[in-house]
């Protein structure tokens, strides 16, 4: 609610000022700007669960600004492993490089090589001197009682078209300090949209003591739907709800702002912080990025 | 206590009074209106039979200036004098007198004549180089006016923003900036009540209509001591009184808005049959202006239906009656102003001041003058806005309520004592929202917060020898910040988001916080000669009241938050130091150079990814850093012949160190500004056409751009680097505008004026801000975009009236 405020006072304001601006002969144009991305950064993308799926880890450096995303550099001389802290003996699950930055590893209930609810995980990463290293518990999540399908007609923003959407019909677990990160599914393709990206503090916002019942509707619904597109017959709708935690829930909330943080009453732009440090505490090693252990469930409805 | 206060009377009122001398006290006051004339400069001569000293040397005059009400006292030996009073406006006065005991003398000044070749008066220039003041500016209403406007409307704040040391952020940005403070470091006063918000429209005209303006005084440095509350500077707007002798009309009509203001007296003026037939002034007058923007109205027939309902206006009113009685004064004045915009079924916002100021002077003797003030203001705004069928109304409001007394005390010609006290009580509403729909009615925001501050002073204007003159004086003040309320107790490691430790909730009247700061101020001045001195002034000030705002320019959405448990009173430490020379040949100049250098404590910042609206524990968000600022002014002014207006130019830097903020570095102010050049003529051709020109030329502000990103999940992370808080200068900021007056022939009854501006005459696309999109065709692609709220000339004409 807060960050909806937030945003609709500056859209309005926005557009008031616009409207004057159009009066005045107010004008927008792009300029050349001289911004150098001085020292690159390794950046860490490292979001493991606990499903059978191939597990990935990629590496890559950081690019300019006004570079075209797509092209940063893949790190692919590095040692990747993930140790599971929790077992007797320390466990080490190896991710091997396979292209482009992406070190892979997958998973095998029969020889026990999963990652367990419950369990602290480390994340080591050796890259020529630099050790780097993350940290992540990885957390329950909740369960999906349902996908229910509405039927809503679009009349104007936030929904622009009429047709079928879903609502997912989930609860918080119990007791305060669970984080979520839900993410939908349009037959198999992620909605990565950042204005989508859809966390949950317990059903939604923790701090006013939001817990233990069905996620509040913004999560549940807002989130969940990408209201320009409204599902079609035959579109299969997965939805998954990632356990996270409470700095993964805060970094979220960063990227999100962020990528958000444009236009005239913008807020000075921030470094978004990692939980990957480097290991050696005299080498200044710039990093981005982040490292989360999760566990997932999922439910998924073909549109009748 | 009613006994000491006589006694505290008693001592005060019978001072050193020696058998030969001779108090001279009264009121100095225009001559057509009847207006008071505060600030006037009062120069007492004896008459000698010997030749009068040379023009290099410093006369042994006696010397006192009127207060803000016009009130002057003089204490003299016995004799005969010549009395020359200055002020701005008027020309020279000089009158011969015998004091022989004590007398009231009230003296009229008749004001300057418009007119082709006005020779003005010579003394009065060296009001600048004579007055103790420093880095103290006033303009008046008829200056103001003079000057090119945007869409020809004169502005107030658009002319303290031609003044040097004073700078703005862009158009488009509220308030102005003055020596590297931000903008709610001015303490804004309208006949004594603070304005929370100076502007309308964004900042394109301010809240103050330039016909209800006697004069404004910005004082940047060297704050005497009956001022406080704010880091910066203070600028006090004072409004007309009304004339009392006739009543008049005046107002205009322009390309935004129109305006009107009548006055006139309140009972009909005596006529008395003296040997010079003349009428008395009224006891009592009034003045009443109003402003209102008429766009919408204008833009009705073109609106589609589903916009109707639609409001886009502005409007404000300035009223003002007084009522004198022998030794009394009562003044009422009041502002109410708002900014309305609506999009029917959308969204509406609004926002305005108001005020409330009684006054009443009262002269307990020749040499005791004092005034009583009682006053209220309110700052609020209201948003509102349809999502779906659920209307949100959300409301933010500052009130305050404040009782002051200033006492001047003439106590000898030596020395003015100026002394008082003020009690003041807010009570802050940060946010107040409502959802509502058919099914729904929820009340959210955050608990109202209360303080109250008080403050005593006493200074001294103590004239040492012809040469040598101090202003010495102290403040203290205390702030105490109460219940009912909550209260926030945070775990703080330095440079980090503070984490929530307890929180409790208070009575009414429960203090929470207590802080008492004394604030010293001192100012001198050392004359070198009659036409230059050097002056002098430190200033401590201290500031209660922060406006939590971090984006590029305020918006009138920003919240006001007193100091608290948590938020510590921001303090600044100012020295000023100056050198005012006048040229007085044929043709006259005022010329002053001044450096300052301030440190301020305590200045407020933010964790990165603070939330600052409806944040119950925003407090949690909040750093705090030191801050500096220093600077050289350089302002040279010619006010004689036909062409009129000043240069000035300001080098200066404001700076900041946080921790947690550009790890730790000294980082550039947003609103800091290297040079500044302001540039401002007229020129009176002859008694129909005048011409006026302005350019002002300014460094870029500085503003913090990513350099780098990354992808992680698919998401792309915008990356600052390290070192990164206002890395890169917007490019900078540079504009002319001209502007014609045709005055058509003036009649006695009625006189009235054509004037036709352009603003940007050339077509700067100065950018109000930069700021980054994604490329829309190819969404990998970042860009920057200039924004400029002005991209164009902008042509206006209006058309002014007086009967």
């Amino acid at each position: 609610m807060k960050s909806l405020f937030n945003q609709i006072q500056r859209n309005s304001f926005f557009i008031l000022l616009s409207g004057l601006a159009t009066f005045l002969a107010g004008c927008e144009d792009v300029i050349q700007l001289d911004v150098v991305n001085k020292s690159p950064k390794i950046v860490v993308d490292a979001f493991v669960n606990n499903t059978l799926d191939t597990q990935t880890i990629k590496l890559t450096r950081s690019i300019g600004y006004f570079d075209s995303t797509g092209s940063e550099p893949a790190i692919t001389q590095a040692q990747v492993a993930v140790v599971d802290q929790s077992t007797s003996f320390p466990k080490l699950f190896v991710f091997n490089h396979t292209a482009n930055g992406k070190y892979q590893f997958l998973p095998n209930p029969v020889t026990g090589d999963t990652f367990s609810i419950g369990h602290d995980y480390a994340l080591l990463v050796v890259i020529g001197s630099d050790t780097l290293v993350s940290f992540s518990t990885l957390n329950p999540t909740t369960t999906i009682d349902s996908l229910q399908l509405v039927d809503v007609e679009g009349n104007g923003p936030p929904i622009n078209t009429t047709g079928k959407y879903v609502e997912l019909m989930a609860k918080d677990r119990k007791g305060p300090g669970d984080f979520y990160w839900i993410k939908t599914f349009r037959n198999d393709s992620f909605l990565n949209n950042i204005s989508q990206l859809n966390i949950s503090a317990d059903m939604g916002n923790t701090s006013r003591g939001q817990d233990g019942d069905l996620f509040i509707y913004p999560v549940r619904y807002n989130g969940v739907n990408d209201f320009s597109r409204s599902f079609k017959t035959g579109e299969t709708v997965r939805i998954e709800i990632h356990s996270i935690n409470a700095i993964a829930f805060a970094w979220f909330n960063l990227v999100v702002s962020e990528n958000q943080n444009g236009g005239l009453f913008a807020t000075p732009p921030a470094n978004i912080f990692t939980n990957v440090v480097s290991f050696n505490p005299n080498k200044k090693t710039a990093i981005g990025g982040f490292f989360c252990m999760s566990a997932v469930t999922a439910a998924s409805v073909t549109i009748p | 206590m009613q006994r000491i206060i006589s006694f505290v009377f008693f001592i005060i009122t019978t001072g050193l009074l020696s058998a030969q001398n001779v108090t001279i006290s009264g009121y100095i006051k225009d001559s057509t209106t009847r207006e008071t004339i505060g600030k006037a400069q009062i120069v007492v001569t004896p008459v000698k039979t010997t030749t009068s000293p040379s023009d290099t040397k410093v006369s042994p005059d006696f010397r006192a200036s009127t207060n803000g009400y016009g009130f002057y006292s003089i204490t003299i030996p016995q004799g005969q004098y010549t009395i020359q009073i200055i002020a701005p406006s008027y020309p020279p006065f000089a009158q011969t007198i015998t004091a022989k005991a004590n007398e009231e003398i009230n003296f009229l000044l008749i004001p300057e004549v418009e007119g082709v070749g006005t020779v003005i008066i010579r003394s009065k220039r060296n009001n600048n180089v004579k007055s103790l003041d420093i880095s103290t500016q006033s303009i008046n209403g008829q200056t103001i006016k003079k000057i090119p406007a945007f869409l020809g409307e004169a502005d107030v704040i658009k002319s303290i923003q031609l003044l040097p040391g004073v700078t703005t952020v862009g158009e488009g940005a509220s308030g102005f900036n003055v020596r590297g403070g931000s903008i709610d470091q001015n303490l804004v006063l309208m006949d004594e009540a603070p304005v929370f918000n100076s502007a309308h429209l964004f900042g394109f005209f301010s809240i103050f209509n330039p016909d209800a303006v006697k004069d404004v005084e910005l004082v940047k440095g060297g704050i005497p001591a009956n001022y406080g509350g704010r880091l910066s500077s203070t600028l006090d707007v004072k409004s007309r009184d009304g004339n009392k002798r006739a009543f008049q009309a005046n107002g205009g009509i322009g390309t935004i808005f129109s305006r009107l203001t009548l006055e006139g007296p309140l009972a009909k003026p005596e006529t008395k049959k003296l040997l010079k037939p003349r009428s008395t002034p009224a006891k009592s007058s009034f003045m009443i202006s109003g402003r209102r923007s008429y766009i919408d109205v204008l833009a009705k027939p073109f609106l589609p239906d589903n916009l109707a309902g639609s409001q886009f206006y502005f409007y404000d009113l300035t009223a003002k009656a007084n009522y004198s009685y022998k030794r009394d004064n009562i003044f009422i004045s009041t502002y109410i102003g708002d900014d309305v915009f609506k999009a029917a079924g959308l969204f509406g916002v609004k926002w305005g001041n108001s005020t409330v100021t009684t006054r009443w002077n009262h002269v307990f003797n020749k040499r005791l003058f004092s005034n009583f003030t009682y006053y209220y203001s309110r700052y609020r705004y209201n948003l509102e806005f349809t999502n779906r069928d659920v209307t949100f109304n959300w409301k933010s409001n500052i009130v305050n309520n404040s009782a002051k007394v200033d006492f001047n005390y003439f106590y000898n010609p030596k020395n003015t004592i100026a002394f008082g006290a003020q009690s003041t009580h807010y009570r802050f509403i940060p946010g107040e929202a409502v959802a509502k729909s058919a099914t729904l009615n929820l009340k959210f925001g955050l608990p109202d917060r209360y303080a109250l501050e008080n403050a005593i002073y006493i200074s001294d204007d103590w004239n040492a020898n012809g040469r040598f003159s101090i202003r010495a004086g102290i403040r203290v003040s205390q702030f105490l910040y109460m219940g009912p309320g909550k209260v926030y107790l945070f775990n703080r490691e330095p440079g980090k988001q503070g984490i929530l430790d307890s929180m409790y909730s208070t009575e009414k009247g429960q203090i929470v916080a207590n802080y008492i700061n004394p604030e010293p101020r001192l100012g001198f001045k050392y004359q070198l000669n009659n036409s230059s001195s050097i002056k002098g002034g430190y200033n401590r000030m201290v500031q209660n009241l922060h406006l939590i705002s971090n984006t590029a320019a305020s918006v009138p959405f920003d919240v006001w938050q007193p100091t608290t448990n948590n938020i510590k009173p921001e303090i600044a430490d100012q020295i000023a130091l100056g050198y005012f020379k006048n040229f007085n040949g044929k043709q006259e100049f005022e010329t002053s150079i001044e450096g300052y250098y301030k440190t301020l404590q305590n200045q407020v910042d933010y964790i990165d990814g603070a939330s600052l609206l409806l944040n119950e524990l925003l407090e949690a968000d909040l750093l705090t850093g030191i801050g500096r600022a220093y600077g050289i002014e350089a302002y040279v002014k010619k006010s004689s012949g036909n062409l009129t207006g000043w240069v000035s130019y300001t080098l200066s830097r404001s700076e900041r160190q946080v921790v947690g903020i550009n790890d730790g570095n000294w980082y550039a102010n947003r609103f800091d500004r290297l040079h500044n050049l302001y540039v401002v003529s007229q020129y009176k051709l002859n008694n129909k056409w005048e011409f006026a020109a302005n350019f002002v030329f300014s460094t870029g502000t500085p503003a913090t751009f990513y350099t780098g990103q990354y992808t992680v999940q698919g998401y792309v992370v915008p990356d600052a680097g390290s070192n990164a808080r206002n890395n890169v200068r917007n490019p900078d900021y540079h504009r002319l505008d001209l502007s014609v007056t045709y005055t058509r022939k003036k009649t006695k009854k009625f006189e009235s004026n054509w004037v036709i501006s352009c603003y940007n005459v050339y077509n700067r696309r100065n950018p109000f801000s930069i700021y980054f999109a994604t490329n829309f065709q190819n969404k990998g692609q970042n860009e920057a975009i200039r924004y400029s709220v002005i991209g164009a000339a902008i042509p206006s004409i209006s058309y002014n009236f007086k009967f």
